[in-house]
């Protein structure tokens, strides 16, 4: 089995694009699971998930394989993870509850990169699809998505969780108390006086909840971070253009290698408008009769050519190690099947494909 | 003493922080020590204005124009060290693995810190900050909704206490519609104007503010239905298909600016500018932004 992780920043088109990498690979004659965190309504309805939780086969489809797709329910995941690693349902019940956790399996930055993964990890244990297409939660960074689960493990930390649990027993002990053991008192009245106490004592609950089961999530994670660096998972940077995010997406390049990821490609997505073709097709006598137009026309021209080499710079730069693709912005919004088998043919005749 | 803030939030990859910066630009220009705030581990602005480095404190990029990047963590550091006027007791309790990663994670607190150094100013509260205008380049809808509703949420969870009492008096704040103005930045695409409508409306209804709509990237011009005839019969077919394109694009900016305008009849439309150099894009857009 394989898997494919978009990321990217928001707003570049990630959805879209995972969508038709996923047509792709149907029409090449794979079982596919697009997995899909915010689509636009005409998207999940194109994809026909539209107001549902579970795994769907993608209506009118036509292709040498199958294509199905979810959308990954965050509060559902969150739950689920915590029913699974609660050793008692009181405890989970309890958990439930507690403001904190409310907050935090809801609106917490990483909550959704966190549930993205586990979402993801038990699709492919199922181990019912060729290939699993996952397109991760709009980040400020794309790096943020690689960094979650680590985070998160880190909240749910033993230490952590007995250092809250203990403010008044010392029998508890824990690392922690021991380390700073006289400061300890000191420090718990400091952030009292900081927080008030209902904010300890919500936070004490929470730690007390999730006893013991720190255990199942770090080999949770121990083994979602295996799937991950397993080369038969790859991961495709969607960027747009400008200096800054072009910057950002080296700098991303190189810490997917230091983590042990697999790069597929790079594609810079919505790069020139679909009507440029470069040097070759530039008018140059004007028309008569569209003389606003061709002013415009003119502009957008030198606009684009100048992107246009920048990117063949940048594209350069990176070549020996990496596929830069550039895919251009079609003017009609993609509304329908039609509409991502026409992306899929773009993606194809830019060299995106196993 | 006037004091403004000013929030700009919208869909990834609309161009908030662009329309943050020609906002900034614009009131530093008015003559306000303005400060540019983005929030995260890592600077857009310091390639964007080719700066050495940003960090938590400002960086001057022209006269009464500054940057700054603020993260959660060091508004909450900054904040107890101001409280507790003790740094040997800040770093016994914070500075150590554990509690960095919990705090960067702990429901609402990064968020809470965050607003409550944007708000400190007329809030007379809390350490110094020498400015009279703040621009907060905000993170994408969803995240902005989290710190907007930290306040709240945390006043809720924790009623006594100083804690409490300064979340209530942040949320006040943000909810002063003398003090802070809101902007939701908009491309005319289906996606990111259904997303600003229902980030429009959840403003409204939850926290009872009023945001500006700023539809980015527009195309402006009127072109006659003759010209686009008259493109038809071009040689080339690259200007063939421009014109066609120009044509489908139009039409949809039209029809996306009609609907926002429904909601936000003071909409503020921001021209497409085909020039890669960030100065004048930014004087061109700041002229627009009144």
């Amino acid at each position: 089995m394989k898997i494919l992780v978009c990321v990217g920043n928001g707003g570049v088109g990630k959805t879209t694009l995972a969508a038709a990498m996923g047509v792709q690979a149907a029409q090449r004659g794979l079982k596919v699971l697009v997995l899909t965190i915010d689509p636009a309504k005409r998207l999940a309805t194109t994809l026909g998930i539209e107001g549902k939780k579970d795994i769907t086969r993608v209506p009118n489809q036509n292709f040498k394989g199958e294509l199905f797709a979810s959308v990954v329910d965050h509060k559902k995941t969150f739950d689920d993870f915590v029913m699974r690693a609660a050793a008692k349902s009181e405890a989970a019940k309890k958990l439930f509850e507690n403001k904190l956790y409310q907050q935090l399996s809801t609106s917490l930055s990483g909550s959704q990169d966190f549930t993205a993964l586990e979402k993801l990890y038990s699709s492919y244990e199922s181990g019912e699809f060729d290939l699993i297409i996952l397109d991760t939660p709009p980040a400020k960074h794309a790096i943020d998505f690689l960094n979650a689960p680590q985070k998160l493990s880190v909240l749910f930390n033993d230490k952590v969780a007995r250092w809250f649990r203990e403010p008044k027993n010392n029998s508890v002990g824990g690392v922690f108390l021991n380390l700073l053991n006289t400061g300890t008192k000191q420090v718990l009245s400091i952030m009292e006086s900081v927080t008030g106490s209902e904010l300890l004592r919500e936070l004490s609950d929470f730690f007390l909840s999730i006893e013991q089961w720190q255990e199942r999530l770090e080999a949770r994670i121990t083994n979602v971070h295996r799937m991950m660096v397993d080369p038969e998972t790859q991961f495709c940077l969607i960027t747009s253009f400008d200096e800054a995010k072009l910057l950002e997406a080296e700098y991303f390049l190189r810490e997917i290698r230091k983590g042990g990821y697999h790069l597929r490609s790079l594609v810079l997505n919505r790069s020139y408008p679909e009507w440029f073709e470069g040097k070759a097709g530039t008018l140059k006598e004007k028309p008569t009769g569209a003389e606003k137009l061709f002013a415009l026309y003119q502009k957008e021209k030198i606009f684009y050519d100048q992107r246009d080499r920048e990117h063949s710079a940048f594209a350069e730069k990176l070549s020996k190690e990496t596929h830069v693709l550039r895919i251009p912005e079609v003017a009609e919004p993609i509304s329908d099947l039609q509409g991502l088998i026409r992306m899929a043919e773009i993606l194809k005749e830019k060299g995106d494909s196993e | 003493m006037t004091f403004e803030i000013h929030f700009v939030t919208g869909k990834g990859g609309v161009g908030k922080s662009t329309v943050a910066a020609a906002l900034a630009l614009k009131k530093a220009k008015s003559g306000l020590r303005t400060l540019l705030v983005e929030i995260g581990d890592q600077s857009f602005y310091k390639d964007y204005f080719h700066l050495p480095e940003v960090g938590f404190n400002p960086v001057q990029v022209q006269e009464n124009f500054s940057v700054a990047l603020w993260t959660g963590q060091n508004c909450l550091r900054e904040y107890i060290i101001h409280l507790i006027k003790a740094e040997t007791l800040y770093k016994l309790f914070f500075e150590n693995a554990v509690m960095k990663a919990f705090v960067n994670v702990a429901p609402a607190l990064p968020e809470l810190a965050i607003m409550g150094k944007a708000t400190s100013g007329p809030r007379h509260h809390g350490p110094a900050l020498p400015f009279d205008c703040i621009v907060m380049d905000c993170y994408a809808t969803g995240h902005f909704m989290a710190l907007m509703g930290a306040a709240e949420g945390m006043a809720k969870a924790v009623k006594v206490g100083p804690m409490g009492e300064q979340s209530r008096n942040i949320d006040k704040t943000l909810r002063d519609p003398e003090i802070c103005k809101y902007y939701v930045v908009c491309l005319p695409e289906e996606l990111p104007v259904r997303e600003s409508e229902e980030l429009y409306e959840e403003l409204e209804r939850h926290f009872g503010v009023k945001a500006r709509l700023v539809l980015n990237k527009v195309l402006e011009e009127e072109i006659g239905s003759n010209e686009y005839t008259a493109a038809e019969k071009s040689s080339s077919k690259e200007f063939q298909t421009f014109a066609k394109d120009d044509k489908i694009n139009r039409g949809i900016h039209r029809e996306m600016r009609g609907r926002l305008q429904k909601l936000d009849p003071q909409l503020v439309p921001l021209p497409t500018v085909w020039d890669h150099n960030v100065q004048r894009l930014l004087d061109i857009l700041s002229e627009r932004l009144s």
